[in-house]
């Protein structure tokens, strides 16, 4: 399994379900997309090019009263820009949000994940699901802290977007980013990402978004997909959670758990082998059989 | 069935319904292992890989749940838990080290075997609720989506339930084997010895006897 995710030449930094560290000894820099919401104009192009790119099949789109072209995810859509229309002062303010995988440097479906290869991460950043790995127990879902996964119930295996990873380890950027006409989609490493974000930022705060931010939750060791969020302090309205984290309680206990689990079963076959050697089999005594026919 | 001497002490029914339990039971403890723990997942290849260990699970955990159901229905009467069963846990140290004389004589089923046998039914129907919305996240009929913080919880109590299974599991069946000679046949022709019979069971044995 993991001499096979190696031959596609990437660095890798974790595999799911594995307990060995992950074999790569070369390494990358970390990249980001940096999404500028304020400079995004909703042209959906990023949309088209990610379906042409990874050959999605094409979903009717649906009139339900927004600019938005589908309602939501699905295996075969893995880019949905969310168009949330908030009422504000009596105006009505477009918030945004391009809705796919954020490669969380901290990846909470990866964590989940109990198939050994199903998810990897890279060096690079990208986290990518392997779908011959998968065996669609769907936990992954439930470990994203930001919805993204999705099931495809005829393949029983699960999708997301990969940040183009063929097109990133050939030297190139993503489709989404290749193809967004007002640049409001960067692509970098982390480091300059964050720089350019920082400017943004400030750019922003002068022409009066005193709340721009930069979207980068350290609940999940931050992102590889960061957000220039216009309106920091309505988070949540951009549909975007304030505090994500990669391991919520239960599945941290699980990890506890489970080693107690491991020892208790380890345990209890050793008891039952000592009790065996220090008591023996109870034979019946032979004489009440004679008494008893 | 009896051959001579011997006592009757499981009918054809009961033999079936405990095997389709007890060989269900271990089938979903190993693909349940295999998905718990990396180191143990080569067990999936068993059943033929990791997605059809996925897909079976949850199936064979129906079988499981409608043996218990089955097995409660044909066993509650006999098992339950009387005066003479507290005595008998009193003693369980003594039980323990096989010093059967400070053991209270037992019926057909001592007390041991009595709690193994509601624990087994109380786990039964904790691995049905955690588990249909690990089988199903997306929902089922009216309920769910299970989705998020609720298959988590999910997982750690079906796992926690799976460590206590195991581990009864584990005295089961060496109390039913290499401990006491003589019992694993009980399970599989149905009859044992009178001298097992008054070895373990004195009381039943007398009650064999006299009818």
């Amino acid at each position: 399994m993991t001499a096979q995710i190696q031959q596609n030449g990437l660095a890798i930094k974790r595999i799911s379900a594995s307990p060995d560290p992950a074999p790569g000894i070369r390494r990358s820099p970390e990249f980001s997309k940096l999404v500028d919401i304020s400079r995004c104009i909703g042209c959906k192009g990023c949309e088209v090019a990610c379906k042409e790119w990874n050959e999605l099949g094409v979903e009717p789109t649906e009139n339900f009263g927004s600019m938005q072209s589908h309602r939501d995810l699905t295996p075969d859509t893995w880019l949905l820009m969310r168009f949330n229309e908030i009422e504000k002062e009596g105006d009505l303010e477009w918030l945004i949000k391009k809705d796919a995988c954020l490669h969380c440097e901290e990846p909470g479906c990866l964590y989940a994940c109990p198939a050994p290869g199903a998810i990897i991460q890279y060096e690079n950043g990208i986290v990518d699901f392997n779908q011959d790995n998968c065996i669609g127990c769907q936990y992954c879902v439930s470990g994203c802290p930001f919805d993204i996964p999705r099931f495809n119930p005829e393949t029983r295996k699960v999708y997301k977007c990969n940040m183009c990873v063929d097109r990133v380890e050939a030297g190139l950027e993503p489709a989404c980013v290749k193809t967004c006409p007002t640049n409001a989609i960067a692509w970098g490493t982390k480091d300059d990402m964050q720089t350019l974000a920082a400017k943004k930022v400030e750019g922003l705060k002068g022409r009066g978004y005193e709340n721009a931010t930069l979207y980068d939750p350290p609940g999940v060791g931050g992102t590889h997909m960061m957000y220039v969020v216009p309106h920091g302090d309505q988070l949540e309205e951009y549909d975007l959670p304030s505090d994500p984290t990669a391991s919520p309680g239960a599945l941290a206990a699980l990890v506890g758990l489970k080693r107690l689990g491991a020892g208790a079963f380890g345990l209890g076959l050793l008891a039952t082998a000592l009790h065996y050697l220090g008591f023996g089999p109870q034979e019946p005594a032979a004489e009440d059989e004679d008494a008893g026919a | 069935m009896s051959g001579r001497g011997e006592i009757q002490r499981f009918t054809y029914a009961e033999r079936v319904v405990h095997w389709v339990a007890g060989l269900s039971f271990v089938f979903l403890l190993l693909t349940g292992l295999a998905f718990s723990h990396p180191r143990l997942y080569w067990i999936t290849v068993l059943v033929g890989g990791g997605g059809t260990a996925r897909v079976l699970h949850p199936w064979i955990g129906l079988l499981f749940f409608a043996s218990v159901v089955v097995v409660t229905l044909i066993w509650a009467g006999d098992m339950r838990i009387g005066d003479r069963d507290r005595a008998w846990l009193k003693a369980i140290r003594h039980y323990a080290v096989h010093d059967k004389k400070n053991v209270p004589p037992a019926g057909k089923y001592n007390a041991g075997q009595k709690l193994f046998f509601w624990s087994m039914g109380a786990l039964g129907v904790l691995y049905l609720a955690t588990g249909v919305p690990l089988w199903l996240p997306g929902g089922v009929g009216g309920l769910g989506p299970f989705y998020g913080a609720a298959v988590n919880t999910m997982r750690v109590v079906h796992y926690g339930a799976t460590v206590a299974g195991g581990l009864l599991l584990i005295v089961h069946v060496y109390l039913g084997t290499v401990a006491y000679p003589g019992t694993l046949g009980s399970m599989l022709h149905g009859s044992v010895t009178r001298a097992w019979a008054k070895m373990h069971h004195p009381l039943w044995q007398r009650e064999q006897s006299g009818s």
